[in-house]
């Protein structure tokens, strides 16, 4: 017996050994929980295709490790889950703290022991005049609150401890707001550090932050938007914060960021094995109520809609009296404004719709931070582009004759325009109106890039709360699918209506008496 | 009433009118004709200004309009105009089409404009079509509705350009009588036609216009008739005539078969009776009459009368005389000998252009 012990105790103090002078990883870890696919390390991933986050650079720890394997970017973090349950991908990385989140509401998800690396994070401080100082002040803030340990604190309370049925700002800071406002650039669908919660931003990023500007007397004004637009919007002087970058050299060049406000490890999660219990009609109904009645969501689902319509509505508007106007002035060949115009609609139709949006908001109106504006303005350009090229074919599809028997009964350019040519043309172009309706309301799905708060920007949030695709994604689908029905309905009932051919018969003649 | 001086207009790559002088009085009714391409249209259109000439002057009403100065729309409402290609409004009704411009340029009341619609469809026998839309009409319907919508502007001058040559043949008639009913009227009317019977008994003068200008002006009379030009004569023949002047024994016929063959299939002629011809043709000239004179002098004439379908061809010489009846030729005598055939031939004493024979062979086309 006694021999037994010295032979173990020899063989752990051997293995002690061995794992401190070459440091074997594994030993180290807690045990690894068996996958469903049964990848237990990071060698098993070679030739796998694998999840990360868009922007978040992870995968530059794991990349020069791994042989064939197949990045998938995600833009949101909890996108990867569907992914990872559909087998899509076998593996996602993630930072430790996500891992924590998520499991709470996917207790299936394993991660793998053994970590990729240690990320740090910091604050990207925006490129604008107050740049100097409000770096000067956060990095003065971070290191108090690492010396005297609140860091600490915040994170234990929302990353360890974290709980998302618990977890809040219990008081929010008074400020004083006499150094003005500070805006912040901030994900907004990713627990624990920024998510919407009961109509108000909430998470450690957001308390983080909100304790620094009570502490140097600043009003807060956090902006959620795609995780990937918020550094090149802070670096273009947009916003004056951006929280949870990822710290890495090239990074560090290009634009001031503090010292880390946190670090953790990176792991790769993997589908575990559990045993399938829920029934079918409880997840729809738990779905549902997770996704609209769970802290009023469908609130974020209304509030979407209304951005949704406003942009696309003020856009419509906009876009067909700046196309008309824009028509107008070209219709009689002016070589000057023709060429301008050519040029000009040439270039808004070459570029994505999304890549145009960005250079308004980030490059053109870098320091307005009326995004939406900034939206009405630009689909309005897109719109009024289409509705110049409509009025063009439309015009050139009525018969010459037509103005030219005007012209020789003696109308006016004007008279001949609006009373001959344009009710005959808005039949020809009205189909294709209808249709770049419709392509403008799918459009404007994309301004979640520049932090305009939409329907699909919304669907995103929500569906990072509830950790499910299914119910948000669908519910969105329809809503847009609605108001397309409702914009269509519209314009159709406005095209019979100003087709002279359907006029009733009675209507052509109304008022006047018959002759003998 | 309108007077053009010097009117020029260029185009890029041609110049239809290069100066055309000409003073339209009250009452004319003046029939254009000519080659397509001598700028008849262009002439009419640069008269209400839908051509801006290149230079020289329109006057109407003792007002030059084409200095930039003049309100167009004003002197537009004073001349009507019909185009070949109708140009009613698509998106109206009949009656629209002839009440709207009423209401928006005279300013009349709906009730008076529809009062004076109504008058005009009738006159053009279209009451019935008040509210049918243009493109549920014939195109001669159509032409009606233009004319009773250029009526209702009453204007000073009415300018027809083309108007029967988009139609079907039989829809000619009708248009053609209703502008003859206004011709009645003794309005003031321009009409630029290829139907010469028409533009014949229609009007009180006819412009021949070509090489740039109006090139011979007349009667009707006079220029359907005895037209003094070269090229108006040509124009007036052609219709339906070829004709030669063969003057040496070394002459080509190769471009006169061409030509025969391309005239024959313009007018439908079976290709039986143009080869007849062609022999015909060939065994009294170059086998015969060449023989019998060292320097012709034949003046060949190839008619064809689409009424009678009557293909001839007719020849006057001087010389010596030569009877077709004579040949040795075994086809050419059995064409003669033909009942479809008949033969004309005959010696003329005091000829005024001194031809003293002539020979005209018919054929005809077997029922």
């Amino acid at each position: 017996m006694k021999k037994n012990i010295a032979k173990v105790s020899s063989l752990l103090l051997a293995a002690l050994l061995l794992l401190t002078n070459l440091a074997m990883p594994a030993a180290v870890f807690a045990e690894q929980a068996p996958t469903k696919n049964g990848i237990t390390s990071i060698e098993e991933l070679n030739g796998k295709d694998l999840g990360v986050q868009t922007g978040v650079l992870y995968e530059d720890h794991i990349k020069d490790d791994l042989e064939g394997e197949t990045w998938y970017y995600y833009k949101m973090p909890n996108d990867m889950i569907p992914a990872l349950e559909s087998n899509k991908i076998a593996a996602y990385l993630i930072e430790e703290v996500g891992f924590y989140a998520q499991r709470f509401e996917h207790p299936e998800l394993v991660r793998l022991e053994e970590p990729v690396g240690v990320s740090d994070f910091a604050v990207i401080v925006g490129n604008n005049d107050k740049q100097d100082r409000l770096f000067a002040e956060l990095q003065e803030f971070i290191a108090e609150g690492r010396s005297n340990g609140w860091l600490d604190q915040l994170y234990d309370y929302w990353v360890i401890n974290w709980n998302p049925n618990t977890c809040k700002i219990e008081t929010v800071p008074e400020t004083t707001g006499e150094n003005g406002t500070v805006s912040i650039a901030i994900e907004g669908g990713y627990e624990p550090f920024s998510f919407e919660s009961n109509g108000e931003f909430s998470g450690y990023d957001v308390e983080f932050m909100m304790n620094f500007c009570a502490a140097y007397g600043y009003n807060w004004e956090f902006h959620a938007m795609e995780f990937d637009s918020i550094a090149p919007a802070v670096i273009a002087g947009k916003y004056d914060f951006g929280m949870n970058i990822v710290v890495d050299e090239e990074r560090a060049e290009a634009s001031v960021l503090t010292d880390p406000y946190y670090s953790c490890d990176i792991v790769f999660v993997l589908e575990g094995v559990t045993e399938n219990g829920v029934h079918f009609m409880d997840g729809i109904k738990d779905s549902f109520y997770k996704t609209f009645v769970k802290e009023d969501r469908w609130k974020l689902f209304a509030q979407g809609i209304g951005t949704t319509l406003l942009i696309t509505l003020c856009s419509i508007a906009f876009g067909t009296l700046f196309g008309f106007a824009v028509y107008m002035l070209c219709r009689h060949g002016n070589p000057l404004a023709n060429k301008v115009m050519n040029v000009f609609d040439g270039f808004i139709h070459g570029i994505p719709t999304v890549v145009f949006l960005m250079i308004l908001s980030f490059v053109i109106f870098a320091n307005s931070s009326h995004i939406t504006a900034i939206s009405i303005l630009g689909f309005t350009l897109i719109f009024g582009c289409s509705m110049f090229d409509m009025l063009k074919v439309g015009n050139n599809a009525v018969h010459r004759g037509q103005a030219e028997a005007a012209k020789a009964l003696g109308y006016s350019d004007t008279q001949s325009f609006f009373k001959i040519l344009l009710p005959q043309a808005a039949q020809h172009f009205l189909p294709i109106y209808k249709n770049d309706v419709i392509s403008l309301i799918k459009e404007t799905s994309v301004v979640g890039y520049i932090a305009v708060m939409d329907l699909t920007k919304m669907g995103d949030l929500v569906r990072s709360r509830t950790y499910q695709a299914f119910f948000s994604l669908i519910a969105v689908a329809i809503i847009y699918f609605i108001l397309e029905w409702i914009l269509i309905s519209i314009v159709t009932r406005v095209q019979i209506s100003i087709d002279p051919k359907r006029r009733a018969k009675s209507k052509i003649l109304e008022g006047i008496r018959e002759v003998e | 009433m309108i007077e053009i001086r010097h009117l020029r207009k260029e185009y890029e790559d041609t110049t239809p009118l290069k100066d055309v002088n000409a003073v339209i009085n009250s009452g004319d009714i003046i029939a254009v004709i000519g080659p397509s391409g001598t700028g008849k249209s262009t002439l009419l259109r640069c008269i209400n200004m839908l051509e801006t000439p290149t230079s020289g002057q329109i006057i109407v009403d003792g007002q030059i309009i084409n200095d930039g100065k003049c309100d167009l729309n004003e002197v537009r409402k004073k001349m009507g105009m019909v185009f070949q290609s109708f140009n009613l409004f698509g998106h109206l009704t009949v009656i629209e089409n002839i009440m709207n411009p009423q209401i928006t340029l005279l300013g009349r009341s709906r009730q008076e404009a529809y009062e004076k619609a109504m008058d005009l469809l009738s006159k053009v026998g279209l009451s019935s079509k008040a509210l049918a839309y243009p493109d549920e009409l014939s195109g001669g319907q159509q032409q009606r509705i233009a004319i009773a919508r250029t009526l209702a502007m009453d204007p000073e001058i009415i300018l027809f350009d083309e108007p029967t040559s988009a139609l079907d043949p039989s829809m000619i008639g009708e248009v053609q009588s209703i502008i003859r009913m206004i011709a009645k009227t003794g309005r003031t009317m321009m009409i630029v036609t290829h139907e010469m019977d028409f533009a014949k008994k229609i009007s009180n003068r006819v412009w021949y216009m070509d090489e740039g200008g109006i090139y011979e002006e007349g009667t009707p009379k006079q220029i359907f008739e005895n037209p003094r030009q070269y090229n108006t004569r040509k124009f007036i023949q052609r219709l339906s005539t070829l004709s030669y002047r063969i003057e040496s024994d070394e002459f080509d016929f190769e471009p006169v078969i061409d030509e025969l063959q391309a005239y024959a299939e313009k007018l439908l002629i079976e290709n039986e009776r143009t080869s007849k011809l062609q022999l015909a043709l060939e065994e009294i000239c170059v086998n015969n009459l060449f023989e019998l004179n060292r320097e012709p002098n034949i003046y060949a004439q190839i008619d064809y009368s689409e009424k009678s379908d009557v293909l001839s061809l007719e020849l006057k010489y001087s010389g010596e005389h030569f009877d077709p009846r004579d040949s040795d030729n075994e086809l050419f005598n059995n064409i003669l000998a033909e009942p479809t055939t008949e033969l004309v031939d005959e010696e003329i004493i005091n000829s005024p252009k001194w031809y003293n024979n002539h020979t005209k062979i018919s054929f005809k086309w077997e029922d």
